[in-house]
């Protein structure tokens, strides 16, 4: 018996030390390139440090903490980050799984269904931040198309001019963005229930939204759970759009998140310490909110008997 | 077991082909974008490469909007180019922070350092000038001018010649007349400003009313709010919240002006445009249906002041070897010494004495315009901070333009927040 357990914890041993070596070069990749800046950029946050300077960076403690909880401009990014998280959130979590739910219905142009919802998700953040701008340009299609339908010519819109209507913009170009990605994860998930449950609920009587909302909706908890976290740590780093927008010459108030202040911070003002306590910051925001979702939805493993 | 070995030596053979040291210098050259300019400089590179075989050049160009930030990013990881050039007063802090090197007299053809400054027009250098050591060597001073179409003007029944703004008053007025608009939407602008570069153009304005962005002692910041409040009413009066003449979300007045496509009747550049004019729209330019008239002043303007010039100066890393750098400034010199080309071709303008008095710059076209009202300017304002003060400037007047902020709120913040900078030191 000891020799037969020995063999077992032999082969065991064995079988661990492959899937460490197979498990190794992503362990030192992830590490090297996640890890370390997080871990560096905690060290910076105690430190003031210009970016240009050789001069050694001078340690201030929580120093460039206490300035950002003392400075409207930071509260305004984390207002301007609350708002468009969200505005963008919800409307990705609650869109992407009604068109999901659509196009399963639909035998015959599913796949056209899915490459079109699913094309922008592929094109870089800048160039989709750029073509809006063009549409957002008092000249382009936006006003031109919303003109159009809602009867209004020559009504300028302010895609980019108005603090609500640029907050309403980049909160359309994320959307727009991200919607389909989000889509084909619940597709998945709807396509991984079992139809028998949905047959036997039509059996038993139920309507369409009645097995919606109480087959289909509880079995796809931790579909949801997945698309909320993803999306909601999407729109917390969310700066390509805001970037592009704000370079262009919309203004910066209104839509100055986290990530584009601490591009600021850094980039434009030379303050690199401050500019990774503003980004220790955000994630901390982010594992916390993402611990929340977690704890919220109390995640068990959903069983289909 | 063969295959194996040959793998091995294969990387071996990689390895040592990278350690190997290669020969000769390799000068790393990183420059803003203009068509004109990588012509000709390519045509210098490859001259003195011929003049000198050990020596090889690698020009990058980066767009203009993005070169300070990249050269930024370089410089923090510690590898920035051999050679370099950006706005005065981007470029500023290189110096401050000591991250670029002296010029070096005798590399770059000159007796001494006495001898450059001599070579220059009086004062032009000083922007690069520090602790009695001298950092750059002018690529361009620019500052900027009118440029207007005539055709646009004669539409609307005025007489380019005598009718172009002299005023920003009189700006106000003549942009209505010229407008195009569908409803709210402007389809032709008459003029717009040069967002953001507010520190060039808009600081004049201020400057104009007896206002400042700084005191005479460097240390407060927002000096005759009265001064403030007016320039900060009259953009307010331009945007869509006013008179709507204009705004900073329109595509940028001097990207549209070369197409002569009914965009924009006018737009505020430098002398280069013409040579980019010409480039763009042959036939445009060929017509004569441009003109450039002066920088306007306020009718009240207690100072004449037009608008700021700044530079584009040639620097050297300082953590560049002393070979490297050595180089460098005989590469730039045998480059600045074409200053003829550079402004036939690329119409920039190097503040050489020589240059100045020469036929191809007193003939050049506008260069009469361009030159008055230089005269009449200041070099950019040159602080450590300037890039901070120019996203303030931004925020000011998109504030006022866009979101609905009164001036006196607007210069408020504008203030507290620039006193806030220089309070950091």
């Amino acid at each position: 018996m000891k020799r037969h357990s020995r063999q077992g914890g032999g082969i065991e041993r064995q079988k661990a030390r492959w899937g460490w070596g197979f498990v190794l070069p992503a362990l030192v990749f992830f590490g090297l390139f996640s890890f370390y800046p997080i871990f560096n950029a905690l060290y910076m946050s105690f430190f003031k440090k210009n970016l240009l300077s050789l001069a050694p960076p001078q340690f201030i403690g929580i120093g460039n903490y206490a300035f950002l909880f003392r400075s409207p401009e930071f509260w305004n990014s984390l207002k301007a980050s609350a708002i468009f998280t969200a505005c963008t959130f919800s409307l990705l979590v609650g869109v992407s799984l009604l068109l999901a739910v659509f196009i399963v219905s639909r035998k015959h142009i599913q796949k056209l269904m899915q490459m079109a919802f699913f094309s922008p998700a592929v094109v870089s953040s800048v160039v989709a931040a750029s073509v809006w701008l063009l549409i957002f340009d008092p000249r382009g299609l936006g006003n031109q198309v919303v003109n159009a339908i809602l009867q209004t010519p020559g009504v300028d819109h302010r895609w980019l001019a108005s603090a609500t209507m640029l907050r309403l913009s980049t909160v359309l170009v994320y959307f727009w963005k991200y919607v389909g990605y989000f889509t084909i994860i619940y597709i998945a998930g709807l396509s991984s229930i079992p139809r028998t449950l949905h047959e036997a609920a039509r059996i038993d009587g139920a309507s369409s939204w009645q097995d919606f909302w109480y087959v289909t909706f509880p079995l796809l908890k931790p579909t949801t759970l997945l698309v909320s976290v993803v999306s909601m740590i999407q729109c917390l780093r969310t700066f390509s759009t805001q970037y592009v927008f704000t370079q262009a010459g919309a203004p910066r108030g209104p839509i100055d998140v986290i990530t584009l202040s601490i591009y600021n911070t850094a980039i434009r003002d030379h303050q690199i310490g401050r500019a990774s306590a503003l980004s220790i910051i955000l994630f901390g925001i982010m594992l916390l909110l993402s611990w929340g979702q977690f704890r919220i939805s109390r995640s068990e493993d959903v069983s289909y008997l | 077991m063969g295959r194996l070995r040959l793998g091995c030596l294969c990387v071996l053979g990689l390895v040592v082909a990278l350690a190997v040291p290669t020969f000769g210098v390799e000068l790393v050259f990183w420059t803003h974008e203009d068509p004109n300019r990588t012509a000709i400089e390519e045509q210098y590179i490859a001259e003195f490469e011929s003049m000198y075989p050990d020596v090889t050049i690698r020009r990058v160009t980066y767009p203009s909007a993005e070169i300070a930030q990249v050269i930024l990013t370089a410089f923090a990881a510690r590898r920035g180019p051999d050679i370099f050039n950006m706005e005065t007063e981007d470029e500023y802090p290189y110096i401050v922070n000591r991250r670029v090197a002296p010029v070096d007299p005798a590399a770059a053809g000159y007796a001494d350092l006495q001898a450059i400054y001599d070579d220059y027009l009086a004062g032009t250098l000083d922007a690069v000038t520090a602790d009695g050591k001298l950092y750059g060597l002018p690529l361009e001073l620019t500052n900027w001018c009118i440029y207007l179409n005539k055709k646009y003007f004669r539409e609307v029944g005025l007489d380019p010649e005598t009718d172009y703004p002299k005023t920003w008053e009189e700006m106000v007025s003549v942009s209505e007349k010229l407008a195009i608009r569908d409803g709210e939407i402007l389809q032709r602008r008459g003029f717009d400003f040069r967002y953001p570069y507010y520190l060039v153009s808009l600081l004049p304005m201020v400057e104009q009313l007896g206002g400042s962005f700084l005191s005479e002692d460097g240390k407060t910041a927002i000096i005759n709010d009265a001064a403030w409040l007016e320039v900060l009413t009259y953009m307010q009066e331009w945007g869509p919240n006013g008179n709507n003449l204009g705004s900073p979300t329109y595509t940028n007045a001097r990207k549209l002006f070369n197409k002569d496509n009914n965009d924009v009747a006018m737009c505020l550049s430098g002398l280069y445009q013409i040579g980019r004019i010409r480039a763009d729209n042959q036939e445009f330019y060929d017509s004569g249906e441009w003109m450039v008239v002066p920088f306007p002043v306020f009718e009240d303007a207690v100072n004449d002041y037009r608008c700021n010039y700044y530079g584009h100066y040639y620097m050297v890393n300082a953590e560049s070897s002393s070979e490297n750098q050595e180089w460098a400034w005989k590469f730039i010199a045998f480059m600045l010494s074409h200053s003829e080309e550079y402004l036939v071709e690329c119409g920039l303008v190097q503040p050489k004495n020589s240059l100045l008095a020469s036929e191809a710059y007193l003939s050049f076209p506008y260069s009469d315009v361009f030159a008055t009202d230089m005269a009449k300017s200041k070099m950019v304002m040159l602080h450590e901070a300037n890039p901070r003060f120019d996203e303030l400037l931004k925020e000011a007047v998109e504030s006022v333009m866009l979101t609905g902020l009164t001036p006196q709120q607007a210069l408020d913040t504008l203030r507290r927040k620039a006193n806030e900078i220089l309070q950091e030191g």
